[in-house]
């Protein structure tokens, strides 16, 4: 009977960024099978993720998390991992802890948003909710409401409750799901899905609906914290505020003062 | 208060005029600060070449305010600025090729 070598690669498609995780061996690889199995793919990858266990931290390791690029080479640095990159190369060597958890998705978070920031798209601290096939974006620091739009999703589809994709397509923007789910659960990130997006909301917690239009200038100034990246490299800190000025300008973004009630669909509706 | 006669520049930081605001990234603090159309002007105008006096000018030329107030609130941002770090104040002015700060059309290498 003929040997068939054991498959230890695997592919995940987060924001149509196709990863190839290689490295990974026994209950790891096992792990990110299960942690990430709606977000898994056939697809031909484009990037390829080496993963290098690290049993010791030489020069000790970073307080907060970091991330700095230059001439198409990244790194992030964070305090448990570390990611080193090339984009014209598209591998990334990261370099893990030895736990079955590796591939952590903080870790994740930071290379596809940096990975995205390269086509004008970024990952947001939000939750997203597909409505009559537009998405709309719900954003906000922890406990603004995130969750709690996506709990009255009811029947519609939730892109996640923690955090969304946001890619320029044509001549406006892309909402896609993400396997970072939130306080939600891994519910909150079942599958792959995305939508044309119909606009912005920044959340406040109120006993009445309201909303009001920001200017492009208060969008991406509320924005701005939002946008999972550090923001202490100059490169990176004029490619989030590029990014998020393009986006103001094409997308509608909103104050929303809202209530926990399913009343919230037929409101927006109103709104846009 | 800084002389009148010192010429304001911004520091390499970077910054996004959106409308008539802009928004500025102090990168070292992680902190971003929006201005409004008055600051976004002053801001514009602080390219190491004009003097306080002279973008005093420009904004008394744009806003309507009285010259007094206009010279007060300038040096009140300036001065705020300067302490956060964001822009120098020089003694003599800058060549045109050397611009402090980044902004639309002011871009770097980029991702």
């Amino acid at each position: 009977m003929p040997v068939v070598p054991r498959d230890r690669s695997v592919q995940l498609e987060i924001a149509g960024l196709v990863f190839q995780v290689v490295g990974a061996t026994g209950l790891s690889l096992a792990w990110i099978k299960e942690r990430y199995r709606p977000f898994l793919s056939r697809k031909p990858s484009q990037i390829r993720l080496h993963m290098e266990i690290q049993h010791a931290w030489p020069g000790g390791r970073p307080p907060q998390p970091r991330v700095d690029w230059e001439n198409g080479n990244f790194e992030i640095n964070m305090p448990a991992c570390r990611a080193r990159g090339s984009i014209v190369d598209k591998r990334v060597w990261l370099s893990v802890p030895p736990v079955p958890s590796a591939l952590s998705p903080s870790l994740l978070r930071f290379l596809c948003s940096l990975l995205l920031l390269r086509q004008g798209g970024f990952l947001l601290h939000a939750s997203g909710v597909i409505q009559s096939r537009s998405a709309w974006v719900f954003c906000g620091p922890s406990e603004a409401g995130k969750t709690t739009i996506a709990r009255l999703a009811g029947a519609r589809r939730v892109l996640n409750d923690e955090t969304v994709a946001i890619l320029r397509r044509g001549r406006g923007y892309v909402a896609y799901s993400t396997p970072f789910f939130g306080e939600g659960g891994p519910v909150m990130a079942e599958a792959q899905a995305r939508a044309a997006l119909k606009g912005m909301c920044f959340l406040h917690k109120a006993k009445r609906f309201t909303h009001q239009q920001l200017t492009a200038s208060q969008a991406v100034g509320r924005a701005f914290s939002q946008v999972f990246l550090p923001k202490r490299d100059q490169t990176v800190v004029a490619a989030i505020l590029e990014a998020l000025a393009d986006f103001a300008g094409r997308v509608p973004c909103y104050d929303l003062f809202f209530r926990a009630h399913p009343d919230l669909w037929e409101y927006l509706d109103g709104i846009a | 208060m800084e002389s009148h006669s010192s010429y304001p520049c911004r520091k390499r930081v970077p910054w996004r005029l959106l409308d008539t605001e802009a928004l500025v990234v102090d990168v070292k603090a992680g902190l971003l600060y929006p201005l409004n159309s008055v600051g976004a002007r002053i801001w514009q105008l602080s390219d190491g070449q004009r003097s306080v006096e002279e973008i005093v000018q420009y904004l008394a030329a744009e806003f309507d305010a009285d010259e007094k107030t206009i010279r007060q609130d300038a040096a009140d941002f300036l001065r705020e600025l300067r302490q956060r770090g964001l822009i120098s104040l020089d003694d003599k002015p800058r060549p045109p090729a050397d611009p402090g700060g980044r902004g639309p059309g002011e871009r770097g290498p980029g991702l």
